[in-house]
């Protein structure tokens, strides 16, 4: 059988009978998604690396749940999400940022970004890197669950109902973890603001 | 409209979300109102950083899939170990309780004997005879003593 070839559903069910070699396949083909996912919560590559192997290997352990009713990612989805959400929990939590735990480079760019300087200049590698540095100083001072609102629905503009599925949280759920989320983030950047 | 309104209307939904006639009024409050200029400043920033590290993110290596198989495979032999070492471990306990019963039962085979040797001893000092005979007595008892006891007592039914 060309496993290449094998929709998701029959290769679960090979996995689940213990062909190796077809969950080979369900990691290959899944991989970037899942590193796209963990990406939302680790930003250096070895704790998304990390994070991807203990996705797929909890998926394997629990092929036996997925009853093939949705669609095989989204199943998939939801373990990386909850599986990132548990790693996340369990690693310290940033104390408040101040304006004295910036860059010189991150205060510049607030500086600039407010004025409306930054409009004006082409975008940079640069820049972007710092602009990224910035969110993940503020995201690690906040929960878990507000990082994954905040990434998913600002970041990568998901719905809320995508967000609902990739948690497993009801829609009502993540509207009001969404408006509380955004609220604390931008009370903390009006901090580091200092205006 | 109130700052309350401005913000909530900021922390409903993501900036870029909002509709034309929203960002309108979101604007006109913001050049009347110094709170809710910051609040509309740090929106715009905070939506804009986590845009930037939205987009970041890493593809997996080549190796990515030898490296779960791999680790697949570990943690299964992993715990095929923990079962066998748990066998093992019940094995190793029936074996010493079996040792255990071997030793109390060998105990009470080879030493606990030696208490019925001790009796027959006693037993052969004192026979049954020497015990109704009470030759015992006899023997701690002086020459003299025994002819007292005779003829004294003699001496005593003649008068």
């Amino acid at each position: 059988m060309d496993l290449e070839q094998a929709p998701d559903e029959e290769l679960a069910r090979l996995a689940r009978a213990g062909d190796e070699s077809a969950f080979g396949e369900i990691v290959r083909r899944h991989s970037p998604r899942v590193f796209r996912t963990a990406s939302r919560f680790f930003r250096r590559r070895e704790q998304v690396e990390e994070a991807a192997q203990e996705v797929f290997l909890k998926a394997f352990t629990q092929l036996d749940t997925y009853e093939g009713r949705g669609s095989f990612e989204g199943w998939l989805t939801r373990i990386t999400t909850n599986t990132c959400l548990n790693l996340l929990r369990s690693a310290r939590r940033r104390p408040e940022l101040t304006s004295s735990d910036l860059s010189e480079d991150e205060g510049d760019w607030l500086e600039n970004n407010l004025a409306g300087e930054a409009a004006e200049q082409q975008p940079s590698i640069e820049r972007a890197v710092v602009a990224a540095d910035l969110a993940e100083k503020v995201l690690s001072t906040m929960s878990e669950d507000d990082r994954v609102v905040l990434m998913m629905m600002d970041g990568e503009e998901a719905s809320v109902k995508e967000v609902a599925e990739a948690t497993g949280w009801s829609e009502s759920n993540v509207k009001v973890k969404a408006m509380r989320a955004r609220r604390r983030m931008r009370e903390a950047v009006e901090k580091l603001l200092g205006i | 409209m109130r700052d309350e309104h401005i913000k909530k209307l900021l922390d409903g939904a993501p900036l870029s979300s909002l509709g034309r006639a929203e960002l309108a009024a979101v604007r006109a409050h913001a050049e009347v109102c110094e709170d809710c200029r910051r609040a509309v400043a740090a929106a715009q920033l905070s939506a804009l950083m986590l845009k930037t590290r939205a987009q970041e993110s890493f593809e997996p290596s080549p190796f990515f899939q030898t490296r779960v198989l791999a680790a697949l495979r570990e943690r299964r032999a992993a715990e095929e170990g923990w079962t066998l070492a748990r066998l093992w471990k019940s094995a190793g306990l029936l074996v010493s309780s079996l040792a255990a019963t071997t030793a109390a039962l060998a105990v009470f085979t080879f030493v606990a004997p030696s208490e019925p040797a001790v009796a027959q001893e006693v037993a052969g000092t004192y026979s049954a005879e020497s015990v109704i005979l009470d030759d015992g007595a006899d023997e701690q008892m002086t020459y003299d003593q025994v002819m007292t006891s005779l003829y004294g007592s003699e001496d005593e039914a003649a008068r």
